[in-house]
Order: C-alpha cells, then structure tokens, then sequence
C-alpha cells in the first residue's frame, strides 16, 4: 500500500481538481507496480509531447480526448488543467522542427497540428523547449533534485553528471509526475539505490565525442540487466559532449539510468565511492577489438554512394556548430545529398548570431530544431536509399524504421560523405 | 502435461492466462522497435521480430533502450493490439510504467528463479497478479 502525506490525501480524493487526482492516481498505481511505499516531490521535468507518433493511434483530434485517454489512463476527457506550479515543466525532443516542415517532408496538416498540441500545453504550464540535451540551455536539476525526463540520455546525464534522482519513467508517468508534482520514492530517488555494480576499465580509445559514442554501445552491451555501470580504468579525461554520447549510446543497449565514471561523476569522485565501500559484482574489461565490433554493428560495410546525411544525435553544442561551420566553409554539399545538422533553437538562435547557421547553410546543409529522423519517423526519411548518420543511437535505431544501408562516423566523416555524395568503407569504421 | 509453478512479486491484480512469447534480451524501447498501430516487433536482431505481442503474455527481463518503451505499449493497447499480460524477472521504470499504463496483469520480482530462462515461447501461462504465482505449462510441439 502506497502512504500518501494529507497533501496527497487532498490531491487523491479531488480537492485540486479531476487533472491533478487523475494524474495522481495513475502514478499511485504505478508505484503499486514497482512495489514503492510513498512518493517524492518532483521539480524538474521534460516531456516527450505534441504530435508524436505514438499518437498516431488515435482517429480524434480532439486533443484532451487524446491527452486524457493516453497520458491519465482515463476513458471519460478529463478538462486539461495546469502542470504542478512547482516543477518546471518544458518539452523534450519535438515530432519536427518549430517552423519548417519542408525540409524534413512533413505535411503543413501535421506541422499545424503538432504546433496546436504544443499550444494547449504551453497554456497549461510546459514551456516549449524542444530539446533532448535540455542542460546546453538550462534546464540542469541539481544534486539530489528529483526529476522526470522523457529522454534517456538526460535520464543518464542528470543522475550521474548532475548528482539529481530519478528514473527511467517513460512517458505517461514522466507527464502525470508532471501535473501532479509527484513520483514513486524508488530506485535512483534513494541514494542505497544509486551505487555501481558492474566495473568498466576503459582500454579502448577515449580521445573524440565518437569513441565515447562506442565507448557506451559497448558497455551497455555487456551490462548485465539490471546492473549499474561504472566507468573506470585509463580513460581521457571527458567533457560534456562526450558524457552526451556515452550516455546516449548507453541507453540505446541498455537500461542503464545511472553510469558513475570515476573522477569525473559527483558520486564517484573514487572507484571506492561509487561501489559504496562493496566489492564489485564483475569487472569487464572493454578493450580495442571490443571497439570495432561494436562499430561493425553499428556501420553497413562497404561503401557506395549515398543521399541523406544526419548529425546531431542527441542535439548539438553550440562549439560543435562553430567546428561543423568552419569545417564545411569553403565546400559544398553533392547535389543529390539531403544533409540535416540538429540542434535546439535557443542554441539555434546563438548560431544565427554567431554566424555558423549562415556559413553550414551556405555550404548546403540544413540546421533544423528539436527533432531528429528517428522522431519524425518513416515520413521523413522513406525516400533516402543510403544514409550516413552521426550518433550511435540514431544509426541503431533507424535501422528499425528503413531498408536503407545506414552508414555511421563521426561529425567530420559525415560531413566528408555528404561532400563527395559517397560513404568510403576505409574513411569508416575500418580505418 | 508438465505443469512448473513459480512464484513472484503481485503486480497488477487479474488472472490470465496465453501463450507466452519470451523476450531473453528484452525489447528496445526506441521508436520503430514495436510498431504503435500494430504492435508487431521490428526490431533487428530481436527473435520475435515480425511477430504480434497482441494476446501474450510477454516474458521479460528487464526494459531496455529508449524511455519511451510504455508509450510504444499503449499506442498499441489504444490501437486493439494489447498482450495479455506480463512476467518480468526485476521491474524496473520503464517496465513499470508499461504495466500500470496497460492495465492487465503482471507478475514481477523473481527472487529464486529466472522466468526468462524457465518459460519458453508457446507455453501456456497462467498468471495470478493477485498472488504472484505463474503456473507453466510445456508447450508440447
């Protein structure tokens, strides 16, 4: 049986309005599921909403129908009333970019509606962001903070780089916690829960964004379920873009929700400190062939001539377009070559005023907000018969979604590729 | 017949029972992975891929990949393509938030054996979500 505190009570029984009671109601029975006790408060939230696909299910456009029936399990509409005053609430990845569906083959009819969802929320209280790296502009909860996100790479990020507590929720619960500013107090919101089990030495390359990308395909690969990956071993110093990736790729293999590397998480500022004083359950050493296999998972072999490019999987810094920029100055993307560049629109808007946004589009690539292939799914991409995609995540789950040949390198192998109009094997993974 | 009887953590209430299809590397959450209109499995590499999760029960070990995994789960569910319930060696979020959504049985937390390497796929389950207790029965082919 779930406690509830007499706030809950109030919330429980409809004081504060049928959304706020049937928000808590779902995540009571949620908390039943995971065999939680009581509840914590949540003030930190993203939210995978507006006009995504898994809606497609609905035939009503009817948007509370669709919002009560699919987000508050409730069959009878429930009138959309405000998001939890104290959490702030803002959107995750978006179904498309915040103002040009063209480019990305989507129809204006979903752009309007997609636009007309994220409306009706922002009226409710969640800003639009549309972000899956929500921490490049601000959104960053704090040690110990409890939060929900819909993404998992933040999921990773915010318990292990930031020290904040949460869970892997997905998307009814992430949105209900939202609303009604609760959560179950389970798993990584306790600390005893939080500690690593499983220890990684680190002896493959760790020098660029892309090793650390297959750095964290190869440790979800061998992580056992339901065990907790620490990160140890003779590894380059990180920076934020490459906690990014690792986190990114990690959530693409795996459940992981918290990844501890040593020296350079809060919890694990010792190898000692992360285990929390016990032995490892397995130590697993990821070394250079381990490496290249997963590329070789990961990459089509051979080479061949190719029309969609894709980077920014998860969104991009605003230093990885200024090198994006100068690295295109001065070429041109092959005539048959759609080449989409990723990133939010706030660091968007610093692009555009630094310069970069002109310089890459000048080059013939596009720079587009909040969204990416996988996303926006199969209407976007049906035409493309060979891509090259930069993130690890993005080329393991598109492969799901297309006959293509997908073909995976770094930020300047892509760029390369979508110059020549080619993807060559020996540029790739076989170098 | 031989019947196995195991036993773990009630966690949605109900009594089923169907065949089982057995995820022995889970299923990625990702989008694609689990068409949301059909509820047929295209993800690559996983064994059941082409095959419907509607009126099984699913046997897993754990959630894996995006966060979005339950919202793969209900499309389908809203859609008429709903498993029958579920049997999940160590919840976690992502799983637990699948179950509450769906609403039909499961039963979670194995403590001393593990269904995913007991249950095959095509044995007949009976789960009790009340009680804990999910009863086997070999598939003879």
């Amino acid at each position: 049986m779930v406690k509830l505190t007499a706030y809950e009570q109030k919330m429980f029984q409809g004081e504060m309005g049928e959304f706020k009671q049937k928000a808590l109601e779902f995540i009571v029975k949620y908390a039943h599921v995971l065999g939680a006790e009581e509840l914590c408060e949540i003030t930190r939230a993203t939210l995978f909403i507006g006009a995504q696909h898994y809606l497609d299910c609905f035939e009503t456009d009817d948007y509370e129908e669709i919002f009560s029936q699919f987000y508050l399990s409730s069959d009878k509409k429930i009138k959309m009333g405000r998001f939890s005053d104290n959490c702030v609430c803002q959107t995750c990845a978006a179904a498309c970019d915040l103002s040009d569906y063209v480019t990305t083959h989507l129809s204006k009819e979903f752009f309007d509606r997609d636009r007309r969802f994220l409306e009706i929320t922002k009226q409710a209280g969640v800003n639009i962001v549309n972000s899956c790296t929500p921490y490049y502009v601000g959104w960053i909860p704090l040690m110990g903070e409890h939060f929900v996100t819909t993404e998992s790479s933040n999921t990773l990020m915010s318990n292990s780089l930031f020290g904040a507590y949460g869970n892997s929720d997905g998307i009814e619960a992430a949105v209900c916690s939202a609303i009604c500013g609760r959560s179950p107090l389970w798993g990584n919101h306790l600390k005893e829960n939080r500690y690593g089990t499983v220890v990684f030495n680190i002896q493959c390359k760790s020098d660029t964004v892309y090793d650390w990308d297959l750095i964290g395909y190869t440790v979800g690969r061998y992580l056992p379920f339901s065990e907790k990956p620490i990160i140890s071993g003779n590894f380059k110093r990180p920076n934020i873009n490459k906690m990014r990736q690792l986190f990114s790729a990690l959530a693409t293999t795996s459940a992981a929700e918290i990844c501890h590397v040593v020296g350079i998480t809060p919890e694990a500022h010792t190898l000692d400190m992360a285990l929390g004083g016990k032995p490892p359950k397995k130590i697993i050493n990821i070394t250079e062939a381990q490496y290249k296999e997963s590329e070789k998972m990961i990459c089509d072999p051979g080479s061949g001539e190719i029309d969609y490019v894709n980077i920014g999987c998860p969104h991009l810094a605003l230093d990885e377009l200024r090198d994006v920029a100068f690295y295109l100055e001065g070429k041109k993307v092959k005539d048959q070559v759609e080449f989409l560049v990723w990133t939010d629109y706030a660091t968007k808007a610093m692009s555009d005023a630094n310069g970069y946004t002109k310089m890459i589009e000048e080059a013939g690539a596009h720079v587009l907000t909040g969204s990416c292939p996988v996303v926006m799914k199969e209407e976007s991409h049906k035409h493309a018969k060979a891509m090259v995609m930069n993130g690890a995540k993005q080329a393991h789950a598109i492969k799901a979604q297309t006959k293509a040949k997908v073909y995976f390198g770094d930020i300047y192998q892509c760029m390369d590729a979508a110059v020549r109009g080619r993807w060559e094997e020996g540029e790739g993974w076989r170098k | 017949m031989e019947k196995i009887i195991i036993k773990g953590r009630p966690a949605m209430g109900g009594i089923v029972e169907a065949p089982a299809l057995v995820f022995p590397d889970s299923l990625a959450g990702n989008s694609g992975s689990l068409q949301d209109k059909t509820g047929i499995i295209m993800e690559k590499g996983n064994p059941n891929r082409g095959l419907s999760i509607k009126g099984s029960i699913l046997v897993l070990p754990c959630a894996k990949g995006s966060n979005g995994f339950s919202a793969h789960f209900k499309a389908a569910k809203i859609s008429g393509v709903c498993p029958a319930g579920w049997v999940i060696t160590k919840v976690d979020s992502r799983l637990g938030v699948a179950v509450a959504s769906l609403d039909v049985p499961a039963v979670a937390d194995f403590e001393e054996v593990d269904p995913v390497q007991v249950i095959k796929t095509g044995d007949w389950v009976k789960i009790d979500g009340d009680t804990g207790l999910v009863e086997i029965t070999r598939n003879p082919l």
